[in-house]
């Protein structure tokens, strides 16, 4: 059924409603790729399964993720005018217990993780509803996870279910849409933006309401709009998990856009590796087809606008917006200076507006709530929120939504719980392979684009990777060189030529095997590379680099005055050693070393032949009794040979 | 018709057509500013990074750019050969100095710029079709997709191992011998032999264009590809009697048709 | 590839946006890999010069120009595998598959296949198994302490039917 007017618009949102809050017991199990690859699908066939045989009549459904990723599998239950309830590392074979407590009208407690007893959606006019009660059981911005959090991004996500569209217009889906194309001029919508403040959230963070104004002055009949779901930084999966979650808020985001700045063709560019994100945007397409709002005459305006797919094929440089174009256009994805922009001469030479993901996720909410709602969360210049990915050495890893101006000491240690295993957290990584370090001294700063970029990191894409007194910030900077090295596009010198020869003097160094000179010349390619470079890639390539060197000199000296490593990661320059006073003369090291380089035997003490050990840390691995120690630049005393344990203790 | 605009140069001022690209402007005017991958007929590419200045004033950005893509508009003002520039422009030169160890062009201009060695590791590749002289400018590339429309080579492979040659490195069909790619080549990268009747693109896996022989002379004087695309743009069409013939015999030709006419004989066909 | 799946596949896409990579994509994953010919039927019915797609092709990661088996075998040659006998491991796998050593792609690559497709050999850097050493790596899963024989009967669990 085609959606015109407001009522058809209503009709289906109460159809969906009645989806959302049914008069059964709803059951959504969180399936995005997190969840699936944690074990979710298992658990939904159980589900499904044990529903039918003990023949429960409940609504079974799928849902996108709510972002806390180490606790999955998640499944939500809402029972008839009880809050939802979320459970969390749900194992299929626990599934039994729970559809018996579920057909009780129970719930498993030991599984709940938190409850939801009203939701705003942003886009619908009050907060969904679903009911008071369960005290024992807190709510779910009063776990630490969520505390420092707050949902625009993600208003949907693990909520709905992504691949039915009822769902999505039952939470107020498209009526920002319908309110921009019927109501609004192109003019007012850009405003619109631009009071909020919005800037790009793939990492650049220009003015997204200036950025639309460009492209709609130009004049021409033929405009593109384009999402950039390239997302390639290793270690950030926002994107993914926004489009695989809650794929209209992407559609309608561009919809809104398109009528704004006059184009009728639309691409979504989504890496190949994400294959479910591609099929729900694909689906959702279908769906946002079928009810007519895509398409011609949308809301029986004269506006019409499609969207179609294309799909990366392995190249991270495609995620620079005129490489991404030039991929679209069938060529390989080799950057083009600029000016000029694609504002001017983009796909195929037209006008074209590119944003990330996240950043058309923010329109309709912006459209329906007003530019200035917006602008008041977060901190000036920086407005609105910003989803992160923390992972690393953390406790609680998954995805994090907080107001810009968040401070990242409330990120790594509210939110993610500190250090998972007791060591010192040492930095944070932001921005991925075109970002920096910060140390752990600076968490007091405010996460935004600004601050980041003044302690010479960038805010990027979202990504956010912990790292603690175990990580070599050498090792670290080599290892991000390694990347953007093999993904440079290849086309200007400093980038292609520089990049190597930097990861080269890198790898030297954490070899053992680096000189002063080797940090003066990688400090000068380092500054040389991003002063020169053609495109955002090449400019950014050496930040890693830049700013370990800032904020973590002394372990690059240690490793090339002292042959030191200091976090002990650096094969070449470790030495393990056999503890004597530790040791219970077990011979399981000694059979398990792969070069035969331990001595010992049975109620021995056990040594390592420096001369024969690669470092692999086998021994380490396997000893039962935690004798073996790894040090760098130290020793300690060893018996010549092996000799008796020392007995008791 | 463009307009002219003002635009100054290390303080001196300089006309240009509005939004020519400054480092033809510099070309022009005589001020010096290394290049490898910029070409008049050729869109600006900004492979080279060579050819820097700095943006002091103007309604764009300020800072260092490439003057091959920097457009000339009224008010624009840049500055060449500044303490970074020259800074970033000698790394450069290293880098290319490693990157074409056997480039004497490279050398050349690099030491014109002050370097004369580099701290990287040469990359020197045994049996290189491209003799380890090529820096990747792409014009060979660009010439003879934009240009020539052959599209006889392209860029394979990306990063570090990006190479240039034909698809599946073996002997083009669609090469018509037209040298161009010679011709732009910035470091004598291209090896081009005729032998007997015979075109060898030796850096382009070996592909053999067929020559054309002259039907007076017998001299192999032009490939065959590139004389039968000139017939076919002549308009009136070329007369039968001159095709197939080398320059000299064409002349030849001609002369003596022209000098039996002015002795008031007519020429028998052929003569 | 025959004609007519190539049809189909060009035929699903109607505007130049996003054509060749779709194209060169449902090509190869349908054969696996593309094709030298499939590439040049494309380069003739869409008037696209060769040296274009082979451009394509090398330039994203995601295109292979050399057949891939059914089963991915790569045998680790790090430090720890290498000294527990990873190359006599890597050889006894060719032997076992009949692959002839030394063939290299255009870019390196160090990968051999099968003539009936069924499995790829492949070498990689280091897994982190190293206690495991020697250790090889099938379609993903890993394999620790290989012996020849052990290799055999791995291989036999993929459909190797045996040789000779």
């Amino acid at each position: 059924m085609k959606i015109r007017r407001f009522e058809d618009l209503e009709n289906v949102r109460k159809a969906g409603i009645k989806k959302l809050l049914p008069d059964k017991p709803r059951v959504a199990v969180g399936l995005a790729t997190c969840g699936i690859a944690a074990g979710g699908q298992d658990v939904y066939e159980a589900l499904e399964a044990a529903l039918k045989k003990k023949g429960v009549n409940a609504f079974l459904t799928k849902t996108g993720c709510f972002g806390i990723c180490s606790e999955e599998p998640l499944v939500n239950i809402v029972m008839p005018g009880k809050p939802l309830v979320i459970l969390h590392k749900v194992q299929k074979e626990e599934v039994d217990l729970i559809v018996e407590k579920v057909a009780k009208g129970e719930l498993p407690e030991e599984k709940v993780l938190c409850k939801i007893e009203e939701w705003d959606h942003l886009t619908l006019d009050k907060p969904l509803y679903y009911g008071r009660g369960y005290k024992n059981i807190p709510l779910w911005n009063e776990i630490s996870y969520f505390k420092p959090q707050k949902k625009v991004v993600l208003r949907n996500a693990g909520i709905i279910n992504p691949e039915d569209i009822e769902e999505y217009i039952a939470v107020g889906g498209y009526s920002a849409a319908y309110k921009a194309l019927t109501e609004m001029s192109p003019d007012e919508i850009v405003e619109e933006v631009k009071k909020s403040g919005l800037r790009g959230r793939g990492g650049a963070g220009f003015p997204t309401g200036l950025k639309w104004e460009f492209t709609k002055k130009e004049d021409s009949n033929i405009k593109y709009v384009i999402c950039n779901a390239d997302e390639g930084d290793p270690g950030a999966y926002m994107n993914r998990n926004e489009m695989e979650s809650d794929p209209h808020m992407i559609i309608e985001g561009m919809l809104i856009g398109a009528y704004a700045i006059g184009a009728t063709e639309g691409y979504i560019y989504v890496r190949a590796e994400y294959p479910l994100a591609i099929e729900r945007l694909k689906l959702a397409i279908k769906q946002a087809k079928e009810y007519g709002l895509l398409g011609k005459h949308i809301f029986g305006t004269g506006f019409s606008f499609d969207i179609r797919i294309v799909a990366g094929a392995g190249a991270f440089v495609c995620g620079e917006e005129t490489a991404l174009i030039a991929s679209i256009e069938g060529k390989p994805g080799r950057p083009r200076p600029r000016p000029p922009f694609p504002a001017q001469k983009g796909l195929w030479g037209k006008p074209t507006n590119i944003n990330n993901v996240e950043t058309w996720c923010n329109i309709a909410p912006i459209i329906k709530k007003g530019g200035e709602w917006f602008s008041r969360i977060g901190v000036e210049k920086n407005t609105g929120t910003k989803v992160f990915s923390l992972v690393g050495k953390v406790k609680r890893t998954g995805l994090v939504e907080v107001p810009l101006g968040t401070p990242i000491r409330e990120i790594v240690y509210t939110a993610g719980g500190g250090s998972a295993t007791g060591k010192k957290v040492k930095a944070v990584q932001t921005g991925g392979p075109s970002g920096g370090c910060i140390p752990e001294n600076l968490f007091d700063l405010p996460v935004d684009y600004d601050h980041l970029a003044s302690a010479g990191s960038i805010m990027g894409s979202g990504g956010m990777v912990v790292m603690d007194e175990d990580t070599c910030m050498v090792d670290t900077a080599r290892y991000f060189l390694g990347f953007t090295l093999d993904e440079s596009c290849g086309k200007c010198v400093p980038c292609r030529e520089g990049t190597k020869r930097m990861y080269d003097i890198l790898e030297k160094i954490t070899k053992g095997q680096g000189t002063e000179e080797d940090l003066l010349t990688l400090e000068e390619l380092a500054e040389t590379v991003k002063a020169t470079s053609l495109c955002g890639l090449g400019q950014t390539a050496p930040n890693p680099v830049i700013s370990t060197i800032r904020y973590f000199k002394d372990e690059y000296t240690k490793h090339i005055k002292d042959k030191v490593c200091p976090a002990r990661v650096c094969r070449a320059l470790i030495d393990y050693f056999i503890v004597p006073d530790k040791c219970r003369g077990c011979t399981i090291c000694m059979k398990s070393c792969p070069v035969d380089a331990i001595d010992g035997g049975p109620g021995l003490i056990h040594i390592i032949d420096q001369t024969k050990c690669i470092a692999c840390g086998t021994c380490m691995d396997v000893c039962p009794f935690d004798a073996v120690i790894k040090l760098s630049g130290e020793k300690i005393e060893t018996p010549d040979k092996p000799i008796p344990i020392k007995k008791g203790r | 018709m463009k307009k002219t605009v003002r635009i100054k140069i290390n303080g001196k001022i300089y006309e240009a057509k509005e939004e020519e690209s400054v480092l033809s402007v510099c070309n022009r005017v005589g001020i010096d500013i290394p290049q490898l991958c910029y070409n008049e007929a050729l869109a600006p590419y900004g492979a080279c990074r060579l050819c820097l200045v700095e943006v002091v004033n103007g309604p764009g950005k300020k800072g260092i750019t490439t003057s091959c893509t920097l457009r000339a508009v009224d008010g624009l003002e840049i500055v060449t050969d500044t303490e970074k520039i020259v800074k970033y422009r000698s790394i450069l030169f290293e880098l290319y100095l490693a990157q074409a160890p056997n480039s004497e062009e490279i050398r050349e201009m690099a030491a014109k710029y002050g370097v004369t060695k580099t701290r990287f590791s040469k990359k020197v590749k045994p049996l290189d079709p491209l003799g380890n002289k090529c820096v990747l400018c792409g014009q060979c590339v660009r010439v003879c997709n934009e240009i020539m429309g052959t599209a006889a080579i392209g860029y394979i492979g990306r990063a570090f191992y990006t190479r240039i040659n034909t698809p599946y490195l073996e002997k083009s069909d669609v090469c018509m011998g037209c040298g161009a790619c010679v011709e732009v080549c910035p470091t004598g990268a291209i090896q081009m032999e005729d032998i007997q009747d015979k075109r060898v693109m030796k850096s382009w896996s070996g592909t053999e264009v067929k020559l054309k022989k002259c039907k007076s002379c017998g001299r192999y004087f032009a490939p065959e590809p590139i004389a039968e695309f000139a017939y076919t743009k002549l308009d009136p069409e070329i007369k039968e009697e001159l095709k197939d013939l080398c320059p000299d015999c064409r002349r030849k030709l001609l002369s003596k048709r022209e000098i039996l006419i002015s002795q008031g004989e007519v020429p028998m066909n052929g003569e | 590839m025959d004609e007519e799946k190539l049809e189909e596949i060009i035929s699903k896409y109607d505007i130049e946006s996003g054509k060749l990579l779709g194209i060169l994509e449902d090509i190869q994953r349908v054969e696996g890999y593309l094709p030298k010919d499939s590439l040049i039927y494309v380069s003739k019915r869409l008037n696209v010069p060769l040296s274009r797609l082979y451009s394509l092709a090398t330039f994203y990661s995601f295109f292979n120009l050399q057949p891939v088996g059914k089963h991915i075998i790569t045998v680790c040659m790090g430090t720890a595998c290498h000294v527990k006998g990873a190359p006599h491991i890597l050889e006894t796998i060719e032997g076992l598959l009949g692959i002839s050593p030394g063939e290299t792609t255009p870019d390196g690559k160090f990968m051999l296949t099968t003539s009936d497709r069924q499995f790829t050999v492949n070498t990689a850097r280091c897994f982190g198994a190293c206690s495991m050493a020697p250790v090889i790596r099938v379609d993903g899963k890993i394999y620790g302490y290989n012996t020849p024989k052990k290799v055999a009967e791995i291989l036999k669990e993929y459909g190797w039917r045996g040789s000779k």
